[in-house]
């Protein structure tokens, strides 16, 4: 610890082959390594999500038994969350956030390994549970006393608390590597109010992570304790409280779903302006209403219980600070409207993404508004009209947050350019497959149909919404194979992309296309919020905001 | 806890001060949320609960961890000291603050393991044994990283790695000793005084 050296040391097993990938600690690649590996956890998740759709096409259908189910849609949610969004965006961070300031590499190099390392044992443990037909069973938020050891007597959940507690020492591990990272590593000249968007959303989401997940590791280790030493938290009947999960899940779950939806909002933020050739409008509101979100993202937990029987005055307070956390939200997208008012916008496949992103999140942060109602809510709890409303903000806006990034930073990591031509298609297709397969789910839950259920009766008016529902299926899993076809023909024949391919005004693309180990030859001096623009129109730089 | 301390391989541009520091004050932020949310879940059961305390093992026999508080508290001030003696190249006066603080840790464990094994009442039996048991095993437990955090700086020490210029290691150990220290107040309180 108190010797450090000045010069980057030699990787110990040479810069190329599979052992250089194993045991490398530039940021570079393991953001490569987690973006690949949660892809792959993508294509699971996708998986087990196509199969409960077959499943529900018609009534009565017999593609999976119940018991099958309800793993498929536990290890869905699990690892849509925590194996697929949360290290694909810590991928992409890891990647970007050094790049954007200016830095050579994460702050502990290490750790950030070992974050990774643990990320992937993690999810192979989870995994291995169908290796003993045990897979977690009791859906991604795990409630007691349906979990107890009682009603649950297999290891299905055991992997299931054991496996989110790993992944919340590997995200913890992460975060303070961020925290540090952006607070400490940033080029010279550039203040916090000069940092890209992007980096500001990450630094919001470690502190997010850093303050959430621990109400997750006591949760998940008080039940630990109750399934495997027979303590009794849980356990209503001896005086302990089935409720107290509840609290303590959704004081990391609430704040969890911001953790996935802040730097996908970073990435529109950084998408934005660059394909609209303005900066971006209101850089201090759109930087605070991320903090805003994440403070209010911590007293909004309880609007998830709303149907367990509160006191009024705390479903009062729930409900209004849920509408409230509506207004930084608003605050963002009016501003990327903002942005593009009046711009010469380009309609490349990155700002197609990001333009997907604020239609679909538009309406999902509606449908939002109206579960924060509390009667509302009593009506629609646990039906599809949930599931409808966290998939548009989960995957039409997380996921297409993510595929714009994909799209935006592919050339910057590769070197070569994605086909465009693909990207439009792809988009046009998870577009389509997205509104087919999520937009009837609204319906059936107002028609009462509950989630989390394998089968129901025909002619309960919910066949017609299922079946297309199912048919949305196809187009979804058809845009992800384009993408991966765009990927694999780009990355040997796609154009050559030079440092700067989209015009862009943030410090990565100042790198060469894929950067050097060490980034920078020169680190460079900043003096504005742009400062690639900076550096190319030095007759006309931006007036440099205050430091 | 080294790797947390690892030296930055390619550290960018504007840490004029160790990023160490930082890092470590973030997680230890992150550990006291730990314990923020234990002890809240402990007030959450004890206030909503009809009896509390089961009817044999009222009231807590307090003789022994109050001994052991006084013990675990006055242990912040050796390693304090060690930090200050490093920071003027003092290395002898280091290795002592170190060691007496290690020790005094040590009992304060030795007493918790006492009162673990002679306490009358079970984690099984009621809600308040499972409480007891969960919030003081742990902070036992981070008491035990903190003594080990403690035994390999006084290794290191006595080994002469440190200097006035390069002892994060040492205040790292003393930062985490204190978070350490500070918990048990409020478990203390909680637990034994509410
Ligand atoms: C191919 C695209 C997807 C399809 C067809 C799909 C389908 C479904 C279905 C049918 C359910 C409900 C099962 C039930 O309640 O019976 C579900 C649940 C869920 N999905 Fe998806 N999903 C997709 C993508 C995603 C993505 C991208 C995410 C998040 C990033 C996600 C997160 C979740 C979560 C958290 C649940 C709740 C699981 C639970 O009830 O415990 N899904 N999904």
């Amino acid at each position: 610890m108190s010797s450090r050296s000045e010069a980057a040391p030699a990787e110990p097993w040479g810069s190329e082959g599979l052992l250089s990938w194993l045991t490398t600690t530039d940021h570079k690649r393991i953001g490569i390594l987690y973006i690949v590996t949660s892809f792959a956890f993508f294509l699971v998740g996708v998986t087990e999500a196509s199969l409960m759709r077959w499943q529900l096409a018609q009534p009565q259908n017999a593609v999976l038994g119940p018991e099958q189910y309800n793993q498929m849609f536990t290890m869905h949610g699990t690892t849509m969350i925590f194996l697929f969004l949360m290290p694909m965006l810590t991928g992409l961070g890891n990647y970007v956030v050094p790049l954007m300031l200016g830095a050579r590499d994460m702050a502990f190099p290490r750790l950030n390994g070992f974050g990774y390392w643990l990320f992937l044992l993690s999810g192979l443990f989870l995994y291995s549970s169908f290796l003993f037909s045990a897979a977690p069973d009791g859906g991604w938020f795990a409630y007691v006393p349906m979990t107890d050891r009682a009603y649950s007597p297999g290891r299905n959940i055991d992997f299931w608390v054991l496996g989110v507690q790993l992944l919340g020492v590997s995200s913890i591990a992460a975060s303070v590597n961020f925290v540090v990272t952006i607070l400490r590593l940033r080029a010279p000249g550039m203040t916090m109010n000069r940092m890209p968007m992007f980096a500001w959303t990450v630094l919001v989401t470690a502190f997010l992570i850093l303050f959430a997940f621990p109400s997750l590791t006591a949760a998940a280790s008080l039940l630990m304790l109750d399934r495997f030493l027979g303590t009794l938290f849980y356990s209503a009947p001896a005086g302990g409280d089935p409720l107290l999960w509840q609290h303590l899940f959704w004081a990391f779950g609430h704040p969890e779903v911001y953790i996935l939806i802040l730097p996908a909002m970073g990435i529109i933020s950084e998408i934005v302006p660059v394909f609209s050739g303005k900066p971006l409008f209101g850089y201090i509101f759109v930087a605070w209403s991320s903090v805003a979100i994440a403070f209010l993202g911590f007293i909004v937990w309880a609007h998830h219980m709303f149907a367990t029987g509160l006191p009024a005055a705390v479903q009062a307070f729930f409900a209004l600070t849920s509408m409230i956390i509506a207004v930084p939200t608003a605050v963002k997208i009016f501003n990327w409207i903002a942005t593009m008012w009046g711009g010469r916008i380009r309609l490349q496949p990155p700002m197609m993404f990001a333009i997907g992103f604020i239609a679909l999140f538009i309406f999902g942060g509606m449908t939002g508004i109206s579960v924060a109602v509390v009667p509302f809510d009593w009506q629609v709890t646990d039906t599809y009209y949930v599931v409808g409303h966290f998939h548009y903000v989960l995957f039409g806006g997380a996921v297409f947050g993510m595929f714009g990034g994909l799209h935006y930073w592919f050339p910057k990591m590769t070197g070569r350019l994605l086909s465009e031509r693909l990207g439009h298609v792809q988009f046009w297709l998870l577009f389509i497959g997205f509104n087919l397969t999520f937009m009837p789910l609204h319906l059936l839950g107002l028609m009462g149909m509950p989630r989390r259920i394998f089968t129901y009766l025909p002619n309960l008016g919910w066949d017609i919404p299922n079946l297309v529902s199912a048919l949305g299926v196809p187009f979804i899993v058809l845009s992800v194979l384009v993408f991966l076809y765009n990927v694999s023909v780009s990355l040997r024949r796609g154009a050559l992309a030079g440092n700067d391919p989209w015009n862009a005004v943030t410090l990565e693309w100042l790198a060469s296309s894929p950067p050097a180990p060490y980034n920078f030859a020169e680190i460079p001096t900043v003096r504005g919020r742009r400062p690639l623009y900076d550096l190319k129109h030095p007759d006309r730089p931006d007036a440099a905001p205050r430091a | 806890m080294s790797t947390m301390g690892a030296t930055p391989a390619r550290a960018g541009a504007a840490g004029e001060q160790d990023p160490s520091r930082t890092g470590m004050l973030v997680f230890i932020m992150s550990e006291a949320v730990l314990f923020t949310n234990l002890i809240a879940a402990y007030l959450y059961l004890r206030f909503s609960a009809v009896h509390w305390f089961p009817g044999d093992v009222l009231p807590l026999y307090l003789g022994l961890p109050a001994a052991n508080t006084i013990i675990l508290l006055s242990s912040s001030i050796p390693v304090h000291w060690a930090t200050l003696s490093i920071q003027r190249g003092n290395r002898r006066n280091l290795i002592i603050g170190l060691a007496l603080t290690f020790i005094m840790g040590a009992i304060f464990i030795g007493g918790q393991a006492y009162e673990w094994t002679h306490a009358g009442f079970t984690p099984q039996g009621s809600v308040f044994g499972s409480t007891f048991f969960t919030l003081t095993g742990f902070h036992g437990a981070h008491v035990l990283v903190g003594l080990t955090f403690l035994a390999v700086t006084l290794v290191r020490a006595l080994r002469g790695r440190f200097t006035a210029e390069h002892h994060f290691a040492v205040q790292a150990a003393g930062w985490y000793w204190h978070f350490v220290d500070a918990v048990w107040v409020f478990l203390f309180g909680s637990l034994y005084l509410l």
